[in-house]
């Protein structure tokens, strides 16, 4: 029961650090956008009491360079490490990494962070002599770099007029958002630079001059192609229910009521593009089940001659690709920085411009931690895939699928513009999975009074 | 524990497979929960932890500073046992060393001062790294002078000689005597007069039907034993 009672405090606590996170980014962005535009007019090239669009922007997209980027993305991306060992401990019923301790205190793990980046900076160097030098180097930059371009377009919190920081700012749009890069392409953005990222593993795999790795590539090109298709289509839905292609507008149009005044969630509209979205996301992350490429008891994949921090770039690249997945998923489907708990224009009425995009930064970081959660629970779910398996549920299963749910949708809008159809559809759609799921399953065998054993259809075959 | 599969084919919604996914990821949510919310029961027991709702469902020994109790039969380092005045019941009779298919034990007997039948162990060293814990010297044993009940490793040691346990080290526990002791019956000079009131008082009967674990092991016979090992030396002698 103590652990109970701590461990929500823990959990409440973490909400509200998160909160206040927000409210220190929407603070590091508009103070640096405001002291961009006084070294503007420090520098001479605008005169004195003026206002710099530009000069602002360039303020704002450094600061959330900084937060964004290198403060989300990368703590959460490295804190996964930890968690996929703590999380898939207590979902397997074991305790986890707990011998480095804290006075005493193992801190859920996470002192392992710092131990395992210490062993992967001092770790020997070993490269193929046969490697082809360049690519050889320029792969884990590849795996690397595409996962930080893509959290670019993500939106973290609402827009707020700068006279919220600094009295006397205030003016025609001169706002401050929690988002790098606002950008017409949108989530074509999204897809273009999600298959670069395909080019590190097959680069790596080639370059390496490795048997071994060279199937791990070939693997993962044919893999993060086959899935691009069905993940492209799969947002279509979204992208004529919303209008548009910039996540943030996305986002703002699924605090619109619709059903009755529940929100116009992509989950709610769209609930067959999300799971068809959900799994190639998680095929493109590389991850169990679908870690063919790498396929460590069997081929050890691309990155098997890559040693030291080399590796470690591959191997946090993945989880990068993780938490910015989270947070493409939780802009389109989950309703990004609406606090789905109290009404938006509720909020914004009763609180501080600030606060309100605190609260909305802390939701949608909340949001991001349950579906990294979730993705690392099917991770420890299912077993690898078979190839024939892989793919086909991508070309069999996901792209018909989504095909379908391009013209059901595209239908449904064309016959009613208000999304009341859809919306309609969509809860018939997720009524339907429910009772499948609730009538679906054996009954655990009557003399084994242990605990139910998940996965009954795992070893069966995904695409029959 | 193996449990009956039932291994009909697949119906039409098993082999949607999501929904089973989405079962799966219930089961596993649920788990993670329990584990996440309820701190684990440290009963060294583990069946014996309770289980079920708004409980732990973690099963681990967090080892060296939890340690899971011995079962009853568990033989442990060798002691012997010693008497209520401190020496050690045995009488240096060689029967241990004889059944021990190790060779670990060494005794070297000696007469007590005065005594034309009693002996005594000079020296009883055990070699810990020869023995093979088989406890036959347990059962040997006419007079329960050396017993593995103390539930202990041999601890580690960085030398061989580390390993060697002399009277110091193996005569420990708690003192035994029984009323059939020969040392009790007839005047020993090995024990001084006024202690032997003291001794016959504390003295226990010996029991008719053996309870003792290693002496009760059906089908145990140091002579088989000992025949095949000669039987096994002269055919590696043949060849």
């Amino acid at each position: 029961m103590k652990r109970f009672v701590g461990m929500s405090l823990t959990l409440a606590a973490l909400v509200g650090v998160l909160v206040l996170l927000g409210a220190g980014f929407y603070w590091v962005a508009a103070g640096l956008g405001y002291a961009c535009n006084g070294l503007a007019i420090w520098l001479g090239w605008n005169p004195p009491g003026t206002w710099s669009p530009f000069a602002f922007h360039v303020g704002i997209t450094l600061g959330n360079l900084l937060t964004l980027m290198m403060v989300v993305l990368m703590i959460s991306g490295s804190l996964l490490t930890v968690a996929e060992r703590k999380w898939s401990a207590l979902l397997q019923n074991r305790i986890g990494a707990n011998r480095i301790t804290v006075g005493g205190n193992p801190l859920g793990g996470i002192p392992y962070l710092l131990a395992d980046a210490l062993k992967m900076l001092t770790k020997e160097r070993a490269a193929p002599d046969v490697r082809t030098r360049l690519l050889f180097e320029l792969a884990p930059v590849l795996a690397f770099a595409p996962v930080f371009c893509l959290f670019a377009i993500v939106p973290v919190g609402p827009p707020i007029d700068l006279g919220a920081f600094f009295a006397g700012a205030a003016g025609a749009g001169r706002t401050v958002a929690l988002q790098v890069a606002s950008i017409d392409a949108g989530l074509l953005y999204l897809f273009a630079i999600a298959s670069l990222s395909v080019y590190g593993t097959s680069l790596a795999g080639w370059a390496s001059n490795n048997k071994l790795a060279l199937l791990g590539g070939v693997r993962a090109s044919s893999q993060m192609i086959s899935y691009e298709v069905s993940m492209g289509l799969s947002l279509v839905g979204t992208m004529m229910a919303y209008r548009t292609l910039r996540l943030e507008e996305m986002v703002v149009a699924q605090g619109a009521p619709v059903l009755g005044g529940f929100p116009a969630l992509g989950l709610l509209l769209q609930p067959i593009g999300f799971l068809v979205f959900f799994t190639s996301g998680f095929a493109e992350t590389k991850r169990a089940p679908f870690d063919l490429p790498e396929g460590e008891s069997e081929i050890v994949g691309y990155f098997i001659e890559y040693s030291g921090m080399k590796f470690g770039m591959m191997f946090l690249a993945e989880f990068l690709e993780i938490a910015v997945f989270a947070g493409v998923i939780t802009a389109v489907f989950l309703g990004g920085w609406h606090p789905l708990v109290v009404d938006t224009g509720w909020l914004r009425a009763h609180v501080t411009p600030l606060w309100f995009g605190a609260i909305g930064a802390g939701a949608f970081l909340v949001k991001m931690i349950v579906l990294m959660w979730l993705q690392l629970v099917i991770r420890w779910l299912l077993p690898r895939f078979r190839y024939d398996q892989v793919q086909k549920l991508c070309w069999k299963i996901l792209l018909p699928a989504s095909l379908v749910n391009i013209f059901v949708t595209g239908a449904a809008i064309l016959i009613d513009p208000s999304l009341q159809l859809l919306a309609w559809i969509g809860l018939a759609t997720i009524i339907v999975i429910g009772l499948l799921v609730a009538t679906t399953g054996r009954a655990a065998p009557a003399h084994d009074a242990g605990p139910a054993h998940g996965g009954h259809g795992a070893a069966a075959a995904a695409g029959h | 524990m193996a449990y009956q599969l039932d291994n009909r084919p697949l119906d039409l919604r098993e082999r949607f497979y999501f929904p089973e996914v989405i079962r799966g990821i219930g089961t596993l949510a649920g788990h993670f929960l329990k584990n996440l919310f309820f701190s684990r029961d440290a009963n060294p027991d583990i069946l014996a932890r309770p289980r079920g709702f708004a409980r732990s469902d973690n099963v681990t020994l967090q080892y060296p500073e939890e340690k899971a109790p011995y079962p009853p039969g568990y033989r442990g380092l060798h002691r012997l046992v010693p008497r209520q005045d401190g020496s050690p019941r045995c009488v240096a009779c060689y029967m241990c060393a004889t059944a021990c298919p190790a060779q670990c034990i060494y005794i070297e007997a000696g007469e007590v001062a005065g005594d034309p039948i009693e002996k005594y162990p000079v020296k009883f060293v055990i070699d810990e790294l020869r023995c093979v814990v088989c406890g036959f010297c347990v059962e040997a044993c006419p007079k329960d002078a050396i017993r593995m009940d103390t539930g202990e490793h041999a601890p580690p040691s960085l030398e061989r000689s580390g390993q060697l346990q002399d009277i110091k080290a193996l005569l420990r526990g708690p003192a035994v005597s029984y009323l059939s002791d020969p040392w009790l019956r007839r005047p020993s000079p090995s024990i001084p007069a006024d202690q032997l009131a003291a001794m016959k008082a504390t003295a226990r009967p010996y029991h008719a039907d053996a309870d003792d674990e290693y002496a009760s092991t059906p089908g145990f016979s140091v002579r088989a034993l000992a025949a095949e090992a000669r039987e096994r030396a002269a055919r590696a002698g043949a060849k």
